[in-house]
């Protein structure tokens, strides 16, 4: 490559991995997510243990004493982390207590915190199963555990005395109506010696994390890249520092070494990101879910990404002499990059339907979706990788060229910035 | 030897012509002074000869390249704006430019060490340029300029935003250049600056050429008819006086043109007042400009 293009490159390059917005990117990010994974199990650690007092109107008179009882057990062990001297609390007591069947006032002392709840059992529950429901009555319904349990330990003894009263043995029935799982299973393969090897049985988790984490990545590297390109080429051009340069290099050795400078700051993300992703793997033994092939795919989409939307932000940076203008022009481009986001649920769950074989075959969306569908096994027909690769090459070529040519006129006009049309007109102009 | 040869250039921007026909030489190892009133065409003029904008027109040739950006590494360009990365540090940026123009990487740091002392940025070499004084990024640019020893330097407005005292540095370091063989071409709308250092001169307004030549030349050819007076009645004393014209009160002493001989001119004084001061001088640049341009160009020619 021309030395004068590594130049600007290198320049590019160091410029920006020197700033502190790229060092606290980069360490940031995976805080941001690891942060959040730290928070939640803190905060899992850290629960409210204030006591739940909850009125029973137990219009069966047969339920209330069971309740009790459960709650008690519950209150005694299964809400503390270590038996003995040593133990400690880990979740809040749940008190049950009878109360008559006096709604208004038990409405009040719910107002007035001396209730958390309270629950009105119907008298007929037992007896007209579907026709009858328990009410839950609080201020605070966003407090799932509690009405879960009670929920779960209702049914468990309405249930029980429902048996009874047919005079069947509950163990036998519910063993009959045991579920039988089903399994999902890829295809069995015929190895070269005539051998066959069994299915593997598909993991539901990677099927959706592998695919979904890599597009979220690829987008986010395209994310981070595109607009500081942008930012980069109108900040030279209204600093003048764009016509220094110009009188030493050409404007497509500029566009280009630019461009290039930021894929390299991209693929350091890349690397540094896609590097923690492999040592984790290894390190919690899930890397066999992540194909090495998938990495090698990840590094062709996003170089290929870069140079896509690469160009077209530079291009529109070169354009616009205000960030104003720029931030307006970028809203046309950023609807582009956002494609994959509107369309990745329906992709990842029937990645050989029409629209998601059309889809990949899109050129700008090609890089997110066709990464997607070769995440999920079996992956995409040879003839659409093909296409895939072709499409995307020469996409990315008909960029780059369209984009240095608005550069080339963009860089040094200043003003108000052009219509969509007249940049059309600058790709074509002599 | 010629440095520069324009031929008949003419560049338009949308209905607004910006260069108009415009030919001229410049000499090798010469400085030459582009001047004018701002918006006269100076900067689109040196712009095609940086091959920065094409001509629509007519060819440039530019240390004996025709091809389109050939010559470009031999060249020097200082724009009127400063163009310098606010977040690099000084010895950065100004390698990182001598390096644009083909300066291996060692030689640009040790020579930028150089420059940085000569100019007395050496202190600051570390420092951001965000830091520096105007004055200071001034001289910085040019540092930036001259670095990789181009053969021809192009400054636009060097000395736009200096103090008198790093004018007079910068101002030595051009004539440095000169006295080294480097052609040295620079804009300014300065024009007692540009007679001053300038061994020809080109005059562009509204596009057009409208003087060109050595300094000895223009001023030949515009003859020696100003005279600068002083006199107890000022301004005043010069009124209803026959052949004076294009009075200029310069404060204490006035400046004209008088048509005829100037010993009537002072006999006619003498006659009004005490006369202190009375000098047969020749046209300053910018009196030989609004003679030309007419009185339209004043407000643009400072």
């Amino acid at each position: 490559m021309n030395s004068k293009v590594l130049r600007v490159a290198r320049n590019e390059y160091l410029n920006t991995v020197r700033t502190k917005a790229f060092i606290i990117s980069v360490i940031v990010m995976p805080l941001f997510m690891g942060g959040s994974v730290v928070v939640q199990a803190f905060l899992h650690d850290r629960k409210d243990l204030t006591d739940r007092r909850v009125a029973v109107v137990d219009r069966t008179g047969r339920l209330f004493e069971r309740l009790a009882t459960a709650a008690d057990g519950r209150n005694d062990k299964a809400i503390w982390s270590e038996e003995g001297a040593v133990r400690e609390q880990t979740d809040a007591r749940w008190l049950l207590e009878s109360a008559s069947d006096d709604e208004a006032a038990l409405s009040d002392r719910v107002r007035a915190d001396e209730l958390f709840a309270y629950v009105i059992i119907p008298p007929n529950v037992i007896e007209a199963p579907g026709k009858a429901a328990v009410a839950y009555h609080t201020n605070t319904p966003t407090y799932e555990g509690l009405p879960r349990w009670l929920g779960n330990l209702l049914n468990e003894e309405i249930r029980r005395e429902r048996f009874a009263a047919a005079n069947l043995d509950q163990d036998t029935v519910e063993r009959l109506v045991l579920r039988v799982p089903l399994r999902k299973f890829g295809l069995v393969e015929m190895t070269a010696e005539g051998v066959v090897k069994e299915a593997e049985e598909v993991n539901e988790i990677a099927n959706f994390a592998v695919p979904l984490g890599a597009m979220m990545l690829l987008f986010l590297l395209v994310m981070m890249a595109g607009p500081m390109l942008l930012n980069n080429v109108l900040e030279e051009k209204m600093q003048r520092i764009s016509e220094v340069l110009i009188s030493s290099v050409s404007p497509f050795e500029l566009f280009l070494g630019k461009l290039v400078g930021t894929v390299f700051v991209s693929w350091t993300l890349a690397v540094l990101y896609l590097g923690g992703v492999a040592f984790l793997a290894h390190r919690f033994e899930f890397a066999h879910l992540i194909p090495g092939s998938l990495y090698l795919w990840f590094a062709f989409f996003h170089l290929a990404a870069l140079f896509i939307f690469g160009s077209i932000f530079s291009g529109l940076g070169a354009a616009c002499s205000e960030l104003r203008d720029a931030q307006a022009m970028m809203m046309p481009a950023m609807v582009i990059v956002m494609i994959p986001m509107f369309t990745w649920v329906a992709v990842i769950q029937a990645p050989d339907s029409t629209f998601s074989t059309a889809l990949s075959l899109f050129p700008p969306a090609t890089p997110f979706i066709m990464l997607v569908r070769l995440a999920v096994p079996p992956g995409p027909a040879a003839w659409e990788i093909i296409a895939a690769v072709v499409l995307t090459i020469a996409f990315s070529v008909a960029c780059v060229w369209a984009a240095s040519r608005i550069f080339r006129v963009g860089v040094l006009s200043q003003g108000q910035a052009p219509s969509f049309r007249k940049l059309f007109g600058w790709i074509f102009a002599d | 030897m010629t440095a520069v040869r324009l031929e008949g250039i003419t560049k338009s921007f949308g209905s607004h012509r910006a260069v108009d026909a415009l030919s001229l030489r410049v000499a090798k190892g010469s400085i030459y002074g582009f001047i004018g009133p701002n918006g006269s065409g100076k900067t689109t003029t040196l712009r095609m000869i940086l091959n920065i904008i094409r001509p629509d027109s007519g060819s440039v040739e530019v240390l004996g390249e025709t091809r389109s950006r050939a010559a470009n590494d031999r060249v020097g360009y200082l724009p009127e704006e400063r163009g310098l990365y606010r977040k690099m540090t000084v010895r950065r940026v100004a390698s990182y430019y001598a390096g644009l123009k083909g300066m291996p990487r060692r030689e640009a740091r040790a020579e930028t060490d150089v420059w940085l002392k000569r100019l007395e940025l050496a202190d600051w070499a570390d420092r951001k340029v965000e830091t520096l004084s105007k004055g200071m990024q001034q001289k910085l640019q040019f540092i930036s300029t001259v670095l990789s020893g181009p053969e021809l330097v192009i400054l636009d407005e060097p000395f736009s935003g200096l103090d008198p005292v790093n004018l007079e540095v910068l101002r030595d370091a051009i004539l440095d250049l000169r006295s080294r063989g480097t052609t040295i071409i620079f804009s300014t709308h300065d024009m007692a600056k540009a007679e001053e250092m300038c061994d020809a001169l080109c005059m562009i307004f509204r596009g057009r050429k409208v003087l060109d030549g050595t300094l000895a030349e223009i001023h030949a050819r515009e003859g020696t008819d100003v005279i600068r007076v002083e006199t107890a009645g000022g301004v005043a004393a010069l009124q209803a006086i026959p052949g004076v014209s294009d009075v200029r009160d310069l404060g204490r002493a006035q400046e004209l043109r008088y048509a005829t001989d100037p010993q009537e001119l002072l006999r006619a004084l003498v006659d009004r007042g005490e006369v202190r001061r009375f000098e047969i001088a020749r046209p300053s640049l910018h009196d030989i400009f609004l003679r030309i341009a007419g009185p339209e160009a004043s407000e643009g020619a400072a």
